[in-house]
């Protein structure tokens, strides 16, 4: 586990310089407060001197809150975690009775702001700036230490394979085809220059059109409507902003897409309030984590219980991580309920060309004849997924709301594209003979290929999975591996994969509210996911001996402890 | 945007002045100003002002939350005259009546150069790798291709490091970046004014960050040598005056060269600005946007990073763009040089939202790469258009007997129209450029750059010859409709004091 030891390291490291930086200030604080104010203007130098002694007191109290704050997250040991697993699973409760093993805990997934703020120290930064950079830190350092040290098939065979961000690698091939074809290498002088902040006008009109037909709506979409940002982040982060004051709130169905938590953080300063789903079918719920109208209520009920404000609702729909498609009629109880309750709704739509199964009909939030509330209802979507090229920074909002629209378009300036960028995907997006004739067919098929290889291989390791048919990704229940079934177990485990040199996603990320689900991207090349699959299989039956050895230890102590007090001490047993 | 508000502009008292004006440059009037600078001028001078963006901003609305009702107003309101441009530019062909733009800051001269440049072959490669999630500080090649311009363009004593940069979806992203991880929100930054007044939005948006203006004057006064100079005892009246409103000051934002006035700091000063920044604990971020759009060779620009030492390296952080120099403002690069790794991670973290694509990264290191074509093609033609067209308005302005500032950096000439407004007010500055905008053409008004005296205007001069003379032909037409204060003033000569108008 050299990554844990790493972080450890830099634990100690960073309360090092704490401390260091402690005994310097207290150190000039002796001195202020040992010096007498010079004699001339007493008053003024007077006012001076105690206004450093002040700030100086300020900073001292900051530091050792700093330290303290800092002791129970980085520290091993004392970190509260969420209770065991209460799922139906028949390994759910089988650790519930034994004492956390804490020397193991690591570093934090999940972040709650009292984590991560104060894992950094500059003098240089605002503590917004410390809070932005720890976060980043956190969310991405699994994909920092990827982008060092990446899988190659021939130059890179021990490099990390990374199957935890979703990012769509199996159809770079057509689009770099694509987008090298000669009509994607023109320029105008209007590229260049300045533009409609919300986006190039040609490339909003693409974009309604190509909504219009794909998304199947009633009526031909306004580009009046459209605005366009660099990419879904960017959306997201400027509707957290203008939908909410900060501290205010979204209400999202969780397992869900964690960058969310990112996105309307960073800047924006807005609240997640979750809606727990689980994995056990009710009689209220007809599959896994469903969404019912009555867990909305809930959550929304006891958000405003703890007194925060929610403004909106966020639906990812094919759904992130889950892969659930929602029905026409589901959709519409959920916008219903947000009518009722005056929230906006937010509808993310990134994956809604990745349903691979064609028993499934995606519906649109826009192909509905009449939306319940049209004027809080907004829909993103990009081509990051869709066409594989996150790199390329471009998302999209329809919303019906000139206001929200206008609004919106004050972000153009931070959130831009290039014209020459703007140029290509209208290129793209009007080739619509392309894209049905030639990219969907191979993008499908590729989708369903990966998409069969794995859940095979899942099926033949018997790992618990949910079986749907669209997104890059399966969510998958690996809680019988975990022992005892707690979030600090999944966190081992993930460990467990960057040592074999695979990168997954932990449910906690998703803010998953049982522990032991990951997300599994299968949307690389063959070779990749192969060996990716070949490291996964070696991961789990090494969790699997070990598991089986400590069961045997175990059950060798309570033979001890029932045998002991006849024979106290046998070395046979000991040694065992 | 018709009443314009004074209350965000704190007035404080000072030391009597005078008001004089620098007319026509290497017309110095030296004589006339000894005399004017003798004459106790009883109007208090403002000093400094603490912006507030949100003064004009009443109606909120009940889709959005307040601080997305005030951003809204910020698209309204901020966009009237770039909106009505919009809706009726002038073409050539099409629309010979539309409106010229000579309001906006772009180089619209070497269009042929840079397309030319950009159609090459060596443009055109589609990288898998790069259709796909980046290093969000910028892909390593650019950072690299970038820190290895800058040394050489800079003039850096050392060579500059590709772990210092980042690379972002430009200038206006990097202000917000900057202004959220160095400040906490209600936190200020300070700002010699006039200066580019969209600097107002970019750090307020997001980062809930204020400017404190440092009203610098037209007039020359004591040890200055030209209209607007910045002084050290400037930013210390105008800190001190923050600090006593209970404003906290983080940063200084340095526009170097400057805009809208074209000004360019000599070494030492910046060397001072700097000094000034370290007593006080300032980050200083110094803009360098324009700085290959010097075409006047005897300025003698100096970037702050060929300094040989910088006062304080770990918080002087430096700003350029392809925007301005490369005349490719709708390109979107920006990238920020700072040895403090902090920052440079703090602002990482936030650029998942201002990153830019990575054919365009490509593009950009293949155009930065290429030396020869910069300086045997394009520098060498880029700076005798601006310089031609510099000299083609100047020569119209110095007919029409207008004064202005200039001093051949930049796209644009600081005008002073002082003597056409009926009465010395903001009001009034509006109603004259509504004038120019019905006469078809779009001019930027000193309000928007916080400029504390009214009747100043930027006029931008790097357009296309036809455009260019159309343009200041709709100027003059309005002016030579509009009466003068002082009509038979000589454009050189020193205005009374704001008095009593007749």
């Amino acid at each position: 586990m050299r990554d844990q030891a790493l972080r450890y390291r830099s634990i100690h490291t960073q309360l090092m310089e704490m401390v260091l930086a402690l005994r310097q200030t207290v150190e000039d604080h002796i001195t202020q407060l040992t010096t007498r104010p010079q004699e001339q203007d007493p008053g003024l130098e007077e006012q001076r001197h105690g206004q450093a002694i002040r700030e100086q007191e300020a900073l001292l109290g900051r530091l050792l809150f700093q330290i303290i704050s800092f002791l129970p997250a980085g520290a091993p040991g004392n970190q509260s975690f969420q209770p065991p697993c209460t799922s139906t699973d028949s390994r759910g409760d089988a650790g519930g009775g034994q004492p956390v093993q804490t020397s193991r805990q690591t570093g934090q997934m999940f972040y709650q702001e009292s984590d991560f703020e104060n894992t950094i120290i500059s003098y240089d930064l605002s503590n917004r700036g410390i809070d932005i950079s720890a976060l980043y830190h956190l969310s991405f350092r699994d994909y920092n230490t990827y982008q060092g040290n990446k899988y190659h098939k021939d130059k890179n065979t021990l490099g990390y394979i990374n199957l935890g961000t979703s990012e769509n690698k199996l159809c770079t091939d057509l689009l770099a085809e694509r987008l090298n074809q000669s009509d994607m290498t023109y320029i105008d002088e209007d590229l260049l220059q300045y533009t409609d902040w919300r986006g190039q006008p040609f490339l909003r009109k693409e974009v309604a059109r190509f909504l219009t037909f794909y998304c199947k709506t009633p009526e031909f979409l306004d580009p009046e409507n459209v605005v366009i940002l660099n990419g879904r982040s960017a959306v997201f982060s400027a509707l957290a902003m203008v939908l909410c004051d900060p501290g205010e709130a979204f209400l999202v169905p969780t397992p869900s897409y964690g960058g969310f938590a990112f996105s309307t953080h960073l800047y924006a300063k807005v609240k997640l309030v979750p809606v727990h789903l689980e994995s056990q079918v009710t009689e209220a719920s007809g599959y896994p984590f469903q969404l019912t109208v009555d867990k909305l209520e809930q959550a929304l009920l006891g958000a405003k219980i703890e007194g925060k404000k929610v403004r909106g609702l966020v639906l990812i729909n094919p759904q992130n991580p889950l892969g659930d498609v929602y029905s026409q009629d589901s959709m519409m109880e959920y916008l219903e309920f947000a009518k009722k309750y005056n929230l906006h709704v937010i509808v993310d739509e990134m994956y809604m060309l990745s349903v691979f199964d064609e028993a499934i009909t995606f519906h649109s939030v826009l192909s509905m004849k009449s939306l319940p509330d049209p004027n809080k209802t907004h829909v993103i979507w990009g081509t990051s997924k869709d066409f594989c090229i996150s790199g390329f920074r471009f998302g999209a909002l329809y919303t019906h709301n000139r206001e929200v629209a206008s609004a919106m378009s004050s972000f153009g300036y931070l959130h831009s594209i290039s014209g020459i960028a703007q140029y290509k995907l209208r290129q793209l997006l009007q080739d619509r003979e392309w894209i049905d004739n030639v990219y969907l067919p191979s993008y499908h098929f590729r989708l369903q290929e990966a998409h069969r290889y794995v859940t095979h291989k899942l099926k033949a390791l018997k790992v618990p999975f949910l079986n749907r048919g669209s997104g890059l990704y399966v969510w998958i229940n690996l809680k019988q591996y975990l022992d005892p079934c707690t979030f600090e177990e999944e966190l081992l485990l993930h460990h467990r994969f960057l040592d074999h040199k695979l990168i997954l996603s932990p449910g906690k990320t998703f803010m998953c509210k049982e522990p032991g689900w990951f997300r599994l991207i299968f949307a690389v090349r063959p070779h990749l996911l192969r060996s990716a699959m070949r490291r996964f299989q070696q991961v789990l039956v090494e969790q699997e001996q070990e598991h089986r050895v400590k069961q045997l230890e175990d059950a060798m102590k309570e033979e001890v402890s029932t045998s002991q007090p006849e024979t106290p001490a046998s070395p046979v047993l000991r040694k065992s | 945007m018709s009443t314009l508000p004074q209350k965000e502009s704190r007035m404080t008292t000072a030391c009597p002045g005078s008001d004089s004006i620098q007319g026509l440059p290497g017309n110095k009037g030296d004589g006339l100003e000894r005399e004017c600078s003798r004459k106790p001028d009883q109007k208090p001078l403002k000093f400094y002002g603490v912006g507030d963006p949100t003064a004009m901003f009443c109606s909120s609305s009940p889709y959005l939350s307040s601080r997305g009702s005030v951003i809204k107003w910020f698209w309204d309101s901020a966009e009237e005259g770039y909106m009505t441009y919009h809706m009726d530019e002038y073409d050539e062909d099409k629309n010979p009546s539309g409106i010229i733009n000579l309001g906006t800051s772009e180089n619209k001269l070497c269009f042929d150069l840079l397309s030319r440049r950009l159609s090459q072959s060596d443009m055109l490669q589609v990288e898998p790798s790069l259709l796909q999630y980046p290093d969000w500080r910028g892909h390593l090649f650019l950072r690299e291709e970038v820190a290895r311009f800058l040394s050489f363009y800079c003039r850096s004593p050392a060579p500059l490091k590709p772990e210092n940069v980042v690379v972002l979806n430009g200038s206006a992203s990097l202000f917000s970046a900057l202004a959220t991880v160095l400040c906490e929100a209600e936190e200020a930054f300070l700002i010699p004014a006039p200066y580019y007044g969209a600097i107002t939005q970019h750090v307020y948006l997001y980062g809930n960050v204020r400017l404190v203006y440092v009203y610098l004057d037209s007039e020359v006064t004591g040890l200055e040598t030209r209209p607007f100079q910045l002084t050290v005892e400037k930013l210390e009246m105008a800190l001190q005056g923050a600090n006593s409103e209970g404003v906290k000051v983080k940063g200084l934002i340095l526009i170097n060269p400057q805009n809208p006035l074209g000004d360019v700091y000599s070494p030492a000063e910046l060397q001072e600005y700097l000094e000034f920044a370290k007593r006080h604990e300032l980050h200083v971020m110094v803009d360098e946007v324009y700085m290959l759009s010097v075409f006047e060779e005897s300025v003698g620009y100096r970037s702050v990073l060929s300094l040989e030492r910088l006062p304080d390296p770990q918080r002087t952080h430096v700003m350029w763009a392809t925007s301005k120099d490369f005349g490719m403002s709708g390109l979107r690069f920006g990238t920020l040089y700072t040895e403090n790794q902090d920052v440079a991670t703090a602002v990482t973290s936030l650029c998942r939202y201002h990153g830019l694509s990575g054919l365009t990264q490509y593009q950009m290191a293949q155009l930065l790469r290429d030396r020869d074509w910069i300086n045997q093609v394009y520098l060498p033609e880029n700076h005798a258009r601006l310089k031609a067209a510099h000299t083609y308005v100047s020569e119209d302005l110095r007919a029409l007997g207008i004064p202005f500032v200039s001093r051949g950096a930049g796209f644009f000439i600081w005008v002073d129209l002082r003597k056409y407004l009926p009465e010395a007010t903001f009001e009034e500055e509006v109603l004259l450029w509504r004038r120019f905008l019905e006469n078809k053409v779009l001019l930027s008004f000193g309000k928007a750059f916080e400029c504390k005296e009214p009747g100043w205007f930027r006029l931008v001069f790097s357009d296309k010859t036809h455009r260019l003379r159309l343009g200041m032909q709709r100027v003059r037409q309005v002016l030579e409709g509009q009466p003068q204060v002082a009509e038979d003033a000589p454009p050189c000569q020193i205005q009374e004091p704001r008095g009593p108008h007749k």
